[in-house]
């Protein structure tokens, strides 16, 4: 579904992506890790088509097309969801018009008909019970005002309703409590199929006890060093990146 | 002997003279005196003037526009400028003349409104009239507003009586038909204590190759009365248009102005509001929304007269081509205007490089327990908000209009009558397109 290759970008001529390769195929969930300042955030970015980051070398090919190539509202209708760390707020536009516009954008890429109201409005319903979103929050401007948690179920809450290939979740844990975290992993397991798949970029393993990845990455100095399976997460919970990192160092 | 060359200003006049105004009664002949006596003092005004500084009128003072009285107007010119489903008594003017055939007046002599035109008022209604036209603009300051007093043929009246309000709101249509055509449309309104008037007064083309409307609006809003106007400026870009609204307030009294300046080759509005009674509420809205190459000019004075009264002023502006937007707002707290609450915002978005807007608040406090503030931004669509439409699937034209549906929307929500309100979202979503 998702091959990357030889993946370079750069923001501000400061090189953060340094030959990244990874493939992703439908039903698998993959996690990737790695310390602060490893590239975590800027794979997201690139992935989604951040205009800040330039892709200096390698490729990206997302079920046979190539990404890179395309606007970031092409990509959300090919099917990839960025699931963002900082949701931003958007004083003016409520949540529902946001949403409604976006399926419906979404739909109208897809060759799909347009939602009408009534069949909107139940879906919707059904996809904010998926992550136990207030119905009140739907007449709210986009994220304005919504606390940490709502924020990011409010991610999870799009990403249901525009039903994507790759969901691409970008640090969705961090500055969730541990009640949010299980409603925001659940919203995700519920959403898993054997044609999707999830890139779940963390920080930290405690993700991960909910949602259970196929293949854990760890991601250093623009590339990724290690993959392994879900136990690696655990070890690196235990002891830390410094011992990859020494492990790549002494090698190199 | 030696000949004095005539002055663009001279020529001018010249060619405003020659409509009959003899008929009228000796007290409205005396406002156009006293206002031609204005006039010999007064010029166009120049960039050196501090309020003119951005706005050039030389172009249009070589301009031999004159009077005219349109000839052949039919039904269906006059009905494609009406507001769809918006139930309303329509006034329509076509180059300042009034035209009963496609109006409903309505005289409820002993009831409650009148809703006619100025110059039947004028001799049917005087007293009602007298106390009142003319009054704020006797002023000899301004120069547009001195060439109105002078040389208006007609305009709406509207009168409502105390503690009464209209049945349904009144729509004054102003059109232009015609080239080189002069028209100074003037409507009075007078809202009696406690009574309620909701005006929607609109500036439109049939047809011209050059126009200019120099229109004034005339507003009384007496004690405990409650007064709306929703002004829209939308004639063709051959028009140069200059306005002036006027509002007196007495004390506990709403006066509110939504002001939406669309299309024209140039718009100058200039708003003036005297808050002279305490317990009053003042709101001033702007939104504009310009494309090709328009110049708009909007001036507000709002002069706090009475100690706790408010004033709510916002403007929010979005510039595409090589358009340009001016605001300049005043604030004037008079010394014994304590507790005054004035608040001022512009906003202004631009969307080309050409694009270009213009913001002075001016705050002159002479009380010292008031509280005021301004502010003025001016800058672009949140690059990050769009990121985030985008990446949701939404095409970047549909984002840019998400965000500036929700930007001017704030402004657009003051506007009451939902018929009004889709005739001028309408106006913005076309003017949001680039046409260069």
């Amino acid at each position: 579904m998702l091959k990357i290759e030889g993946l370079e970008a750069e923001i501000e001529g400061k090189q953060i992506l340094k030959g990244l390769n990874l493939e992703v195929k439908p039903g698998e969930i993959h996690a990737v890790m790695g310390p602060n300042g490893s590239g975590k955030s800027t794979l997201a970015s690139v992935l989604a088509g951040r205009e800040e980051y330039e892709v200096t070398a390698g490729s990206v090919d997302f079920l046979g097309k190539d990404l890179l190539d395309l606007a970031p509202e092409e990509r959300a209708g090919e099917g990839v969801f960025l699931a963002f760390q900082y949701p931003v707020e958007i004083p003016g536009v409520s949540n529902i018009n946001f949403i409604k516009t976006a399926v419906n954008e979404v739909r109208e890429y897809r060759g799909l008909p347009i939602m009408e109201t009534k069949e909107f409005m139940a879906h919707l319903k059904e996809k904010q019970k998926l992550v136990k979103l207030s119905g009140k929050l739907a007449n709210r401007s986009v994220n304005e005002g919504f606390s940490g948690g709502e924020k990011k179920r409010n991610e999870i809450f799009q990403m249901a309703m525009l039903e994507p290939k790759l969901g691409v979740l970008d640090e969705t844990d961090s500055g969730l409590d541990i009640d949010a975290l299980r409603i925001v992993a659940s919203g995700v397991n519920e959403l898993k199929s054997r044609e999707n798949a999830f890139v779940v970029i963390t920080h930290y393993q405690r993700l991960l006890d909910y949602i259970v990845p196929d293949y854990v990455h760890v991601l250093y100095d623009g590339k990724i060093v290690k993959t392994g399976s879900k136990e690696l997460a655990l070890e690196l919970e235990d002891k830390g990146y410094d011992w990859i990192i020494e492990e790549v160092e002494g090698k190199s | 002997m030696s000949t004095i060359a005539l002055t663009d200003k001279d020529r001018f006049l010249i060619n405003q003279e020659g409509q009959d105004f003899s008929h009228e009664a000796k007290t409205f002949i005396k406002i156009r005196e006293l206002a031609l006596k204005n006039l010999k003092g007064l010029d166009f005004p120049t960039k050196k003037l501090e309020d003119w500084k951005y706005t050039n009128t030389r172009e249009l003072s070589k301009i031999e526009f004159r009077p005219q009285t349109a000839i052949n107007i039919i039904k269906e010119k006059i009905d494609s400028h009406k507001i769809p489903n918006l139930d309303a008594y329509v006034l329509v003017f076509v180059n300042g003349f009034f035209v009963p055939n496609f109006s409903n007046t309505i005289e409820k002599k002993d009831g409650d409104f009148i809703v006619t035109n100025l110059n039947k008022a004028k001799k049917d209604f005087i007293k009602l009239v007298e106390p009142h036209l003319g009054f704020q603009t006797r002023s000899k300051d301004q120069f547009f507003v001195n060439l109105n007093s002078a040389f208006s043929q007609d305009g709406g009246f509207v009168y409502v009586k105390s503690k009464a309000q209209l049945d349904k709101p009144v729509h004054i249509i102003n059109l232009v038909d015609g080239d080189l055509i002069a028209s100074y449309p003037r409507n009075l309104i007078v809202a009696e204590k406690f009574a309620q008037a909701q005006i929607v007064v609109s500036y439109e083309t049939i047809d011209s190759s050059f126009a200019l409307s120099n229109a004034v609006n005339e507003v009384v809003v007496a004690e405990g009365a409650d007064v709306k106007l929703d002004k829209i400026q939308n004639e063709n870009t051959n028009t140069y248009h200059i306005g002036a609204d006027f509002a007196c307030q007495q004390k506990d009294s709403v006066f509110t102005i939504n002001t939406v300046p669309a299309k024209a080759k140039l718009i100058r509005n200039n708003l003036n509001i005297v808050i002279d009674g305490t317990n009053s509420i003042a709101n001033l809205f702007g939104a504009v929304c310009l494309n090709g190459k328009i110049h708009v000019d909007n001036q507000t004075y709002v002069d706090h007269a009475k100690p706790n009264c408010e004033s709510n002023e916002l403007y929010k502006v979005v510039v595409n081509d090589s358009a340009t937007s001016v605001f300049n707002g005043k604030i004037y707290v008079n010394q014994i205007a304590q507790k005054t609450n004035a608040f001022q915002s512009n906003a202004n978005i631009l969307l080309s490089d050409d694009a270009r807007a213009n913001s002075k608040p001016q705050l002159e406090i002479y009380a010292d327990d008031v509280k005021c503030s301004h502010g003025c931004t001016i800058g672009q669509f949140d690059s990050e908000a769009l990121f985030y439409l985008k990446s949701r699937g939404i095409r970047e034209v549909v984002a840019e209009k998400v965000l500036l549906d929700a930007f001017i929307g704030e402004v657009l929500d003051n506007i009451e009558l939902d018929p009004v309100r889709q005739y001028v979202d309408k106006l913005i979503a076309d003017n949001f397109n680039s046409i260069n």
